[in-house]
């Protein structure tokens, strides 16, 4: 087998596009998503059953569908419910802002629950307020269990994104498999996509275990 | 009439453990500085002393669970090995119960007591879980066979631990603060099989900082501080009449008046 | 908005085939990733130090890129590297198996570091040899430990066999796709879809829950 790995360099302009599309497609469903997460812990923890049991029915639903369902469900179902035509772009990105919020709202409902009734108690008895208590006590102790987790869902998200490639979002690995399909350089592709991909993810991995580490909740 | 000696007269004491300027080091940190010790068959000796001072890394010294860095212990004769295999050979002949029990959670009482004789020894599960059952009944756990160590209390799962140590029939029996973990209640009940345990005539060593208990029962009393030991003696002699300013002052913190 | 869902009703046997093959490709994919998670995990632990080299890296590597990339990778590229050509079903098993065998490794590594050093200490305290301290002692509690982990990696699995329609597999998701392109009912058969992974995955992680509260205590130290 020859291989002819010119042709990296040579569509390297529609690769580097891919890849920006990808960390943006990353970047912005983060955005949405942790407002969102926060939204939904936050109707999960209230004193509404109504609010508690949409929240957890959001939750357990988008946690409990493959992503990829997700996402053909909002390019055919999203147009014809809303009566509008909405980009392959904007369609990826709904479908994983809605499952990275839905990650995200458990994420941190655990980082919250997970805050003992004790210091909660201990807050209240020293005569604060409940929203002082959340705010002096239990948030601060929350994020050190929330950020980790937050970060390892960055790492799933960055790679989720490729799968918002069967609707024809041009990111990272529809622009490699379209390039394959055109050229027949399927090996060379092939293999420079899991490169590029390594090269973006392998730092971030390695990030998530340095937060990981740095973060280890001492009882 | 000379022909039968009086029990133990006329027969030198044999030495089981004997530990020869022991070092330990953690990294800068002298945990053991030249210790020097005899334990006679027969005897219990109780390592008291402020936390850190070094009795706990004598112990575990002792069951080569940590290496030393200086001088040598002598087990029946013979200095610790460094091979792995020859390690365990020891450990075998050697019992340990440890602070926080460290029975197996997955294991029932039964099993735990069984699992050394089946794993280390190689003797039928039939065979191990009678000597099991014969044991925890001698720590008073006849009815609790089938519990699992979640399902004991402190000094229940203390008891256990006993009676796995002890179902090695180990030559000496080594203590690590066996009732440090345990809540009031039930530490009598842990001293009260450890007392029955000497009177039997085992060799034991035990870290405690219960005064009471070594007094009582120990033979000797070997007080450590920094790495070293203090002085060493009788109960009599420790508790009643200690040589240094700083027994005298570790004794008066734990509200012993003699 | 009219719904009609009788084409999904008229192909029931279609999707339930596709559920069949979904749960096939779940299967094995579990083994796979079982058995080599557990010899990478194990050999991340246990190992020498040359040999935690490469197994770290793989680990990485699997954390690192889509598991897309490793299907299209192995369903495309590896036949004409190697000229084993293996079938979409295949493929599919062999790529998703690598890639959710990192993620079981590193179950397996937390779960053994997890139970307590004095639990080691006890075991060679009785004289056992660090073999058996592992095998007796370390490993039954470090799996009950992991069954929750266990759990998310079952979901996990169901989930990433839908990406195999990518490659054809004629799964529940691309027989889904198939079915909506036939009836022009996309709607219908897709929120049908929803409904049968979401009646799939629930009770396999509800169940695990259940054995582990069921068994909790006897991985408690």
């Amino acid at each position: 087998m020859t291989l002819d790995w010119s042709i990296v360099w040579e569509y390297r302009e529609d690769l580097l596009h891919g890849v920006l599309l990808t960390i943006a497609l990353t970047v912005i469903t983060m955005i949405v998503a942790i407002p969102g997460g926060i939204i939904l812990a936050m109707m999960r923890l209230s004193r509404s059953r109504i609010l508690s049991t949409i929240s957890l029915c959001f939750v357990e639903l988008f946690r409990n569908l493959p992503l990829i369902l997700v996402v053909y469900w909002a390019f055919y179902v999203m147009p014809i419910v809303l009566g509008i035509q909405i980009a392959a772009f904007e369609t990826g990105l709904i479908a994983l802002c809605l499952n990275v919020s839905a990650y995200n709202g458990e994420t941190f409902r655990a980082g919250i629950n997970s805050i003992r009734e004790g210091q909660v108690n201990a807050g209240l008895a020293l005569g604060m307020s409940r929203w002082q208590v959340m705010r002096e006590i239990v948030i601060p102790q929350a994020t050190r269990r929330v950020l980790p987790v937050l970060a390892s869902t960055w790492v799933s998200l960055f790679k989720d994104t490729s799968l918002v490639s069967v609707i024809a979002v041009g990111e990272l690995a529809h622009v490699a498999l379209q390039i394959r399909s055109q050229t027949f350089r399927v090996m060379e592709m092939l293999t420079a996509m899991a490169v590029i991909y390594w090269l973006l993810g392998y730092p971030q991995a390695k990030l998530v275990d340095w937060i990981h580490s740095k973060f280890k909740v001492a009882e | 009439m000379t022909m039968i000696a009086p029990k133990e007269s006329g027969s030198t004491p044999s030495p089981v453990l004997i530990y020869e300027k022991v070092r330990k080091l953690y990294g800068e940190f002298v945990a053991l500085d030249e210790v020097s010790l005899r334990v006679d068959a027969g005897e219990v000796v109780c390592l008291i002393g402020p936390s850190g001072s070094g009795k706990s890394t004598l112990l575990r010294c002792t069951n080569a669970l940590e290496p030393i860095s200086g001088g040598t212990i002598y087990f029946d004769g013979r200095a610790l090995p460094s091979v792995d295999r020859d390690i365990r050979k020891v450990r075998q002949r050697m019992g340990m119960v440890f602070q926080n029990f460290e029975l197996f959670p997955h294991k029932s009482a039964l099993d735990n007591v069984a699992i050394g004789p089946m794993t280390v020894l190689g003797m039928p599960k039939t065979q191990a879980r009678e000597r099991a059952r014969a044991l925890l009944a001698k720590v008073n756990l006849a009815d609790k066979v089938d519990s699992f160590p979640s399902n004991l209390s402190g000094g229940q799962q203390q008891r256990v631990a006993i009676a796995r140590a002890l179902a090695m029939e180990p030559e000496v029996m080594l203590f690590d603060e066996p009732t440090s973990a345990l809540d009031p209640e039930t530490i009598g009940e842990v001293l009260n099989v450890m007392k029955a345990l000497a009177e039997e005539g085992m060799t034991m060593i035990v870290v405690t900082h219960e005064m009471a208990f070594a007094r009582r029962v120990a033979d000797r009393v070997a007080v450590f501080e920094h790495g070293t030991i203090l002085e060493h003696g009788s109960p009599e002699q420790i508790f009643e009449n200690p040589e240094t300013a700083r027994t005298r002052d570790f004794l008066s913190h734990l509200g012993w008046d003699g | 908005m009219e719904f009609d869902f009788s084409p999904v009703v008229d192909s029931w046997r279609y999707l339930l085939d596709g559920v069949g093959i979904s749960l096939m490709l779940s299967v094995w994919t579990m083994l796979g990733s079982l058995a080599l998670g557990a010899a990478v995990g194990l050999g991340r632990v246990y190992g020498s130090a040359w040999l935690r080299v490469p197994l770290v890296f793989y680990i990485d590597t699997m954390r690192s890129i889509p598991v897309l990339v490793v299907l299209v990778w192995i369903y495309f590229a590896m036949p004409l590297l190697t000229g084993l050509n293996l079938s979409p079903f295949w493929s599919a098993a062999v790529a998703l198996s690598l890639h959710i065998a990192a993620y079981v490794a590193e179950i397996i590594r937390a779960g053994i570091q997890s139970v307590r050093e004095g639990q080691t200490r006890a075991g060679l305290a009785l004289g056992m040899s660090t073999a058996q301290v592992v095998r007796v002692i370390v490993l039954p509690q470090a799996l009950v430990r992991m069954l929750p982990a266990f759990g998310s990696i079952v979901s996990v699995t169901i989930k990433d066999t839908a990406i195999a329609s990518v490659i054809a597999v004629p799964e529940l998701l691309r027989r889904s796709e198939t079915l909506a392109g036939q009836s022009f009912r996309p709607i219908e058969v897709f929120t049908a879809a929803m409904l049968i992974y979401f009646l799939l995955l629930v009770p396999a992680t509800r169940l695990i829950d259940l054995l582990y509260r069921r068994v909790a205590h006897l991985g408690r130290s």
